[in-house]
């Protein structure tokens, strides 16, 4: 293991060795703040990112082993793990901010993604690191950048939440799975009278008013979900979702007040025209311990939003 | 107890009664599961012993501007030598049992309650022997190769036509500025982005991957698989992170094995639920 030496020691050589590395820190962060201002990439960002391009470092990946057989038969070469990062503050809106930070880090990711030459990102993880400011987060996605032989490289590389396999196996169907949508909505509900939740009454009865609420909730956030995966497919796999309905007593004088907030995240893919998949059904003995691939086991790409509500993998 | 990196008296007395070109009849160690011995034994590999290394570090203090984003020298200096030694032991135990590499490393790093500041680092896995003795199997420098992949992830690497070398990992703890109170309240009620945290989780990444990939150039690996970034904090203060990037770095194994030959895997719709 060569890792790198740092200069503590007293002597000028260490002196001035730190001075070096306290410089070379700063330019490097003008450098981001410069490139995050403009949308755009840090020179040594795009210089890694280059190299591994033209084959000048050793290319980096996510991919198992299993993953590396499917790219090796399959024509497709790992070219490096691209990430793209945004800490977002949602001191308007909880919902919106979610939905522009996944957003941010999408655009960001798929910028590192040209920068190395690639067709697509694949097996694409949702990441956060807890802590920070109140009402805000860090909104991370991570992947492995990957070309696809015979194919040039691609000005809007696709950005696929599904690992390579799955890629590969959509792709033998004739559906491509083409990036991340999101839905999201909240609002307030004002509950003047009390009575909303039901609770002055002894009988069984729906809450009409409450239920109307978070079902138009959840449907503006799903038509929110259409709109945006309309913008890149035509279809959504594979979702996760997040909903929460709170409720804020106003006391003697102010009224009831619930907060409800419902966010879904899927997969898009461009699935055309029906065509008959040709499978046989063969018994198999899985050799996996533990989670197996062969079972849809969400492993831990969803941990992001692990309160509720889970469906599908993403 | 011995020093540094030798290996202590007990640790070779258990050593001698493993197998060993010495010893054909001794017994293996390991902590395979059923299918990850039987895929080991499929790729033409042994199981030998046990290896483990292990080192209790004393992580210095180190103090983080509080508006400013930083590395953490000293402390990435300390999670990196720490790792290190703890992965040295471990091949040295491994070269000890005559393995030719070391698969299913588990690099752990564990808090001890009686003290902040001191870390146990652990690295533990299973030494393998190529069973007709093959001996282009090794690690750099002729050292036994290391792999955080199983058993089965080991076979199956193998017939993609490539070998592990080395686990290669990155570190960089990382120091991420406070926002003044000037900044907080020109921002407070908005949806907007806190770019300073942005540029340091952005920067802290960078630096561990790159850190990771320089380790797989140093060992001429062709890529890195399996590569996982973690985010820590070790009871450090608020706002101090370690990202830690580890991948196995791997090289294609074309003396050994025609590319032409490996099999062409069948894909699978499992109906599973």
């Amino acid at each position: 293991m060569a890792w790198p030496k740092f200069p503590f020691g007293g002597s000028s050589e260490d002196k001035e060795a730190r001075r070096a590395a306290e410089a070379a820190g700063q330019k490097r962060s003008a450098e981001w703040e410069q490139a995050l201002t403009h949308n755009a990439l840090p020179p040594f960002v795009e210089a890694r990112l280059a190299a591994a391009r033209d084959g000048l470092t050793p290319w980096t990946s996510t991919m198992t082993p299993a993953e590396l057989l499917i790219a090796v038969t399959r024509g497709v070469r790992p070219i490096a793990t691209v990430s793209g990062t945004c800490w977002y503050q949602y001191g308007r809106s909880w919902t919106e901010g979610h939905a522009a930070g996944w957003r941010s880090a999408q655009h960001r990711m798929r910028a590192e993604a040209k920068a190395c030459g690639a067709n697509a990102v694949v097996d694409v993880k949702m990441r956060t690191v807890r802590g920070g400011p109140a009402f805000s987060m860090d909104f991370t996605l991570f992947g492995t950048a990957i070309k696809i032989d015979r194919l040039a490289p691609s000005a809007e590389p696709i950005i696929s939440t599904v690992p390579l396999v799955e890629f590969v196996r959509l792709l033998q169907a004739g559906v491509v799975p083409v990036g991340l949508a999101v839905g999201a909505r909240y609002d307030w509900l004002i509950d003047a009278s009390k009575t909303y939740a039901g609770n002055w009454s002894w009988n069984n009865q729906p809450l009409s008013t409450l239920g109307g609420f978070w079902e138009s909730l959840r449907r503006q956030a799903h038509s929110e979900l259409r709109a945006d995966a309309a913008r890149q497919g035509d279809g959504v796999l594979a979702h996760t979702q997040l909903s929460q309905l709170l409720r804020q007593e106003g006391g003697d004088k102010a009224p009831d007040r619930y907060l409800g907030r419902h966010i879904v995240l899927g997969t898009v893919v461009q699935a055309g025209e029906a065509a008959s998949i040709a499978r046989d059904v063969r018994t198999v003995v899985d050799m996996c311990d533990g989670s197996s691939p062969l079972s849809a086991d969400p492993g831990d790409q969803d941990s992001v939003y692990g309160l509720n509500e889970h469906e599908g993998a993403i | 107890m011995a020093i540094g990196n030798t290996i202590p008296p007990h640790a070779l007395e258990r050593l001698k009664g493993l197998r060993s070109d010495n010893n054909p009849k001794g017994v293996f160690t390991s902590d395979f599961t059923v299918n990850e011995f039987l895929l080991v034994r499929k790729a033409g590999f042994e199981p030998v012993g046990l290896c483990v290394g292990s080192c209790i570090y004393h992580v210095g203090i180190q103090y983080g501007s509080w508006n400013k984003n930083q590395e953490m020298t000293v402390l990435s200096q300390a999670m990196y030598q720490a790792r290190e030694l703890a992965m040295s032991r471990m091949r040295e135990e491994a070269a000890d049992m005559g393995a030719d590499g070391v698969v299913g490393v588990r690099l752990e790093v564990k808090r001890l309650e009686w003290d902040a500041n001191v870390l146990e680092f652990v690295a533990i896995g299973t030494g393998v022997v190529h069973a007709k003795g093959h001996t282009t199997f090794k690690g750099p420098n002729g050292a036994p190769f290391t792999s955080d992949l199983s058993g089965q992830d080991f076979w199956t690497l193998l017939q993609a036509g490539y070998r592990p070398l080395e686990m290669v990992m990155g570190s960089c703890v990382y120091h991420v500025a406070h926002r003044g109170m000037l900044q907080s309240l020109g921002s407070a009620g908005q949806n907007v982005e806190l770019t300073n945290f942005s540029q340091a989780l952005y920067d802290a990444r960078e630096i561990a991957m790159e850190r990771m990939q320089q380790e797989a150039a140093d060992v001429k690996a062709e890529g890195v698989v399996g590569m996982n970034l973690h985010e820590g904090s070790h009871n450090w203060q608020p706002h101090v992170i370690e990202f830690f990037a580890v991948g196995t770095a791997v090289s294609p194994i074309s003396t050994e094995l025609d590319p032409s030959t490996i099999p062409d895997p069948q894909l699978v719709l499992s109906v599973n639920s």
